[in-house]
């Protein structure tokens, strides 16, 4: 067990070298000249050079790769075009309502999605399946700024049960706190929810079939019992992986619905970077989420051995 | 028997086999309606972008301040957003963007994926090495890798296209990967290796051929993707430039007034949402028909 975590974690390095060195590369693969489309249609030629100076793009690339990637792994991520402050000084300031955001939606997903594939695969065909998987497609297909402007116009503006936008931090209360999140997590965690249920239907309708839950139910399990007990741990391993994949859905849907509901988080950096092509800031998010990414699916890979014993490494 | 008759005979045939051949077409429709649905709803949207001049339109980049944020009317049957534009017009002609990106990525990544796909299933020494290129580029969430590449060149539709197609590619090449690893131990492809066939008669003859049903169902799931992306990239302003109709940029623009005016941000929300659960639909569809063990379970 302890040889496969180590050799689980040395797996993801060469994976993280390769997002970094990516990540770093594309200043030199893009076509044109990154240091005047940064500067700006409007700078002046001693702009362009004080900001090809400031990328590093003057000096030679594996020798700015080496630098770059010696201070990045000491958690440096350079400095901001625009601000001039450190990128993680940026990215610490604005880390709390995302991080909040995205722990909601997870948790609102999984206790609605789980449930709702649970029942759509045990009246598989009915009335109800064919509900919950038209909701599924539909998921997919409606933008998440289409479903945030669609819930902020209904439940905001007309309704006036919920704020319209902004963000209140956790430290002035729970119940203020919770209340501006919960437009935004409900209309990030759609999209999520119908991929989880959708997984977790196709799951439970292969486990159902096994020769224990006949068994189960011959004996005279309680059918709930049949479902969330025998059922679903068995169908679990597909179900968290498809949980720790769909966190990449999570951190693009999050950039959107905080522009949707002015939450003051990493997406609103991201765009307010994008407009200021202020490519550090991005450079340093999207390295920073990738890492999260990779970590996630690291633990959840893990953690099979606690969801499923008759998985051993 | 006259010589007319003669020569009338085989085009006979040849209508029976074309009606045979419509007769088989509708049946599959009707066993599943959601290609037919799907299919049609999106040959709909393809010919609104196409004979978007001819559907009462005007110049859909025409400015007029005089008459700037008007509601919905019988002349500006979608209102007009802050510039005076005719959101009409603007969200018509926002099909043909949405459409040309979304068809342009499902059809590059696929050309992309499939070659690097087949390359690591075939050559296997370089496997190891596509593959953890491959984790590695999937480990950047897809939108966030379209946003960097966006940061880094002028808005245009070509650029957007380009770099929706790099963040979707890997998951072309793993797909074909997997299929290409499987196909190779099936008897029939070893039978071909024992005849001596060569690599490339493997490749186009057996291996090739059966990759098409998988692909084809993710390429529609792609394009799907790449409509949603697209939009996404408008909105947030690292898109299209923001003159293009498209439909992210309509609603870009309506953000700042969604609370007054929200019929800007609702209709070409409307036209995105039915056109990419057109494109699902046609995706879910070709899903069932093209894997019917697949159909039963899913």
């Amino acid at each position: 067990m302890l040889a496969f975590v180590v050799r689980r974690i040395v797996t993801t390095i060469p994976v993280m070298a390769f997002v970094a060195l990516f990540v770093f590369s594309l200043l030199y693969i893009a076509p044109g000249d990154p240091a005047a489309i940064i500067a700006g249609d409007q700078a002046s030629p001693a702009d362009v050079e004080r900001i090809r100076a400031s990328l590093g793009l003057d000096r030679p690339y594996l020798v700015r790769f080496a630098e770059w990637s010696f201070r990045v792994i000491q958690g440096d991520l350079g400095t901001s075009i625009f601000t001039n402050l450190p990128v993680t000084q940026l990215i610490a300031q604005r880390i709390e309502p995302t991080l909040s955001l995205m722990v909601l939606t997870l948790i609102f997903a999984v206790v609605i999605a789980v449930p709702m594939g649970v029942v759509a695969a045990w009246k598989a065909g009915s009335w109800v399946d064919k509900a919950a998987m038209g909701f599924a497609v539909l998921g997919f297909s409606v933008p998440v700024f289409v479903v945030g402007y669609l819930l902020a116009y209904l439940f905001a503006l007309k309704l006036d049960w919920l704020p319209v936008q902004g963000y209140t931090p956790i430290s002035q209360g729970f119940w203020p706190w919770l209340r501006n999140l919960i437009l935004p997590t409900v209309t990030l965690g759609l999209v999520y929810v119908a991929l989880i249920a959708r997984i977790t239907r196709a799951t439970m309708l292969d486990v159902l079939q096994q020769d224990y839950v006949r068994t189960a139910q011959a004996k005279g399990v309680a059918q709930k019992d049949v479902l969330f007990l025998h059922s679903l741990k068995n169908a679990a391993v597909p179900i968290v992986t498809i949980i720790g994949i769909g966190i990449a859905l999570l951190i693009g849907g999050a950039v959107v619905t905080e522009s949707v509901f002015a939450i003051p988080g990493l997406g609103r950096l991201t765009v307010d970077a994008i407009l200021r092509r202020d490519y550090p800031v991005i450079q340093g998010v999207v390295l920073m989420f990738s890492l999260v990414y990779v970590l996630v699916n690291l633990l959840i890979d893990l953690t099979y051995t606690l969801v499923d014993p008759r998985i051993r490494y | 028997m006259t010589a007319q008759s003669l020569t009338a005979a085989p085009a006979a045939e040849a209508v029976q086999a074309e009606l045979g051949r419509a007769a088989r077409f509708r049946r599959y429709l009707r066993r599943h309606p959601s290609v037919a649905i799907g299919g049609g709803l999106l040959i709909l949207m393809a010919l609104i972008g196409i004979f978007a001049p001819l559907l009462g339109t005007v110049d859909p980049t025409a400015i007029a301040p005089s008459r700037r944020t008007r509601v919905p009317s019988e002349l500006y049957w979608f209102g007009t957003d802050m510039l005076g534009r005719d959101i009409y017009s603007r969200v018509v002609y926002g099909a043909r963007v949405s459409l040309l990106v979304g068809f342009s990525v499902a059809i590059l990544s696929s050309i992309v994926g499939l070659t690097i796909g087949l390359f690591a299933g075939f050559v296997r020494w370089s496997d190891g090495i596509i593959m953890r290129i491959i984790d590695g580029m999937m480990s950047i969430p897809p939108i966030l890798l379209a946003i960097a590449l966006m940061a880094l060149t002028r808005g245009s539709v070509q650029n957007v296209i380009i770099a929706i197609t790099v963040a979707e590619i890997p998951r072309v090449a793993r797909l074909v990967r997997g299929v290409v690893l499987s196909l190779r131990e099936q008897p029939y492809v070893e039978a071909a290796v024992a005849n001596g066939a060569r690599v490339p008669r493997i490749i186009f003859r057996h291996i090739l051929p059966n990759t098409f049903a998988p692909m084809s169902v993710q390429a529609t799931y792609i394009c799907a993707s790449a409509m949603i992306v697209e939009a996404i990239l408008s909105f947030i302003g690292a898109g299209v430039p923001p003159a293009t109709p498209s439909w992210g940029n309509i609603m870009a623009e309506g953000r700042a007034l969604w609370q007054v005016r929200p019929h800007i941000i609702l209709f070409p929300a409307v036209f995105l949402s039915i056109t990419v659960l057109a494109v699902n639909m046609l995706g879910d569809g070709l899903r069932d028909s093209l894997d019917p063990r697949l159909a039963k379970t899913l």
